[in-house]
């Protein structure tokens, strides 16, 4: 199970390195009038996909848990 | 296949799917181009429609596996139908929670009762009663009868959601890749992501539906030791 969460956190930091770099990129859009009406979309597809990677690793940690769970029950 | 062969398997493709997952990010962001009429917002594209199809993919394996069960009577079946089932429910809640992050671009909306968002909801909440349903019997065989005959109706529902931009006025577009009358309509890179989305997910679920299969099958060792306890 430890195994597993080092792998998965090392397979979770470079999506979200990409992530914040992509928010970084919209920041530097020229124009003054680049507010929030032009960063909108940005924040958009950053949420999407943190939506989508939590509910996977969501549904992963939860299987993790009760597998170990019945297992220790198992051994019990 | 052993319960700790499936674990082994499982985890490996549930490990495999993540690195491809992280790959899918990074071409999202760093590779594919982006679209002309809607900007950047149109790369949610490269999660919810390949959610949207895990997500029925799942379904109709629960339907299948649901069929199943009702004819030959085996637990296996049932168990096979609970695991797709519940990963059907995380891609579903994936599909619509960034669907209308994307509709908010590009229909100025998070919602409409459009026929697609309304079919799929109704699927949702159908296979929400598929896990109320076996959990609200005494009897727990019932309560598995039951909820075999809920998944098998929800899945009639798939074929509506595919076809309901066909038959109805819909916000939704045509479909762009599976056209019987000619190819695809996308790009080259947008479908290179889009085909490596749809098959990092498939793997995804592929993984974890097995270990989540392997879950039950531990479950019901459980319950046979229980019940040779108390006999």
């Amino acid at each position: 199970m430890n195994k597993l969460k080092t792998v998965m956190s090392a397979f979770l930091t470079p999506p979200l390195l990409a992530l914040s770099a992509s928010a970084a990129a919209a920041q530097e859009m020229p124009g003054a009038a680049m507010a929030e009406q032009s960063l909108r979309p940005y924040w958009h597809v950053f949420i999407a996909y943190a939506i989508a990677i939590l509910l996977v690793l969501g549904w992963v940690l939860s299987i993790g848990k009760r597998l170990k769970d019945v297992e220790e029950r198992l051994g019990q | 296949m052993e319960i700790s062969g499936m674990r082994k398997a499982g985890t490996a493709l549930t490990v495999v799917g993540l690195a491809g997952l992280a790959l899918v990010y990074w071409l999202s962001f760093f590779w594919v181009s982006t679209e002309l009429s809607q900007g950047v917002a149109q790369r949610i594209f490269y999660v919810h429609v390949p959610a949207a199809w895990t997500a029925f993919l799942a379904f109709g394996i629960s339907a299948l596996c649901s069929a199943m069960y009702l004819w030959l009577r085996d637990e296996r079946f049932d168990q096979a139908a609970l695991s797709a089932a519940e990963g059907g429910m995380f891609f579903a809640t994936i599909m619509l929670t960034t669907g209308p992050l994307w509709g908010r671009i590009a229909w100025g909306t998070y919602w409409t009762w459009e026929p697609r968002l309304t079919l799929t909801l109704l699927l949702w909440f159908i296979f929400l009663g598929y896990f109320m349903v076996r959990s609200s019997t005494e009897n727990p065989e019932k309560g598995k009868r039951f909820a075999a005959v809920v998944a098998i109706v929800g899945a009639l529902d798939i074929p509506f959601i595919h076809v309901s931009v066909l038959w109805f006025r819909s916000l939704h577009p045509q479909p762009v890749v599976i056209r019987p009358d000619s190819g695809p309509s996308l790009p080259g890179d947008m479908l290179t992501l889009l085909l490596t989305s749809l098959g990092v997910f498939t793997l995804l679920f592929a993984g974890l539906f097995v270990l989540r299969y392997a879950l039950e099958g531990l479950r019901r060792e459980l319950d046979v030791r229980a019940r040779g306890a108390a006999a």
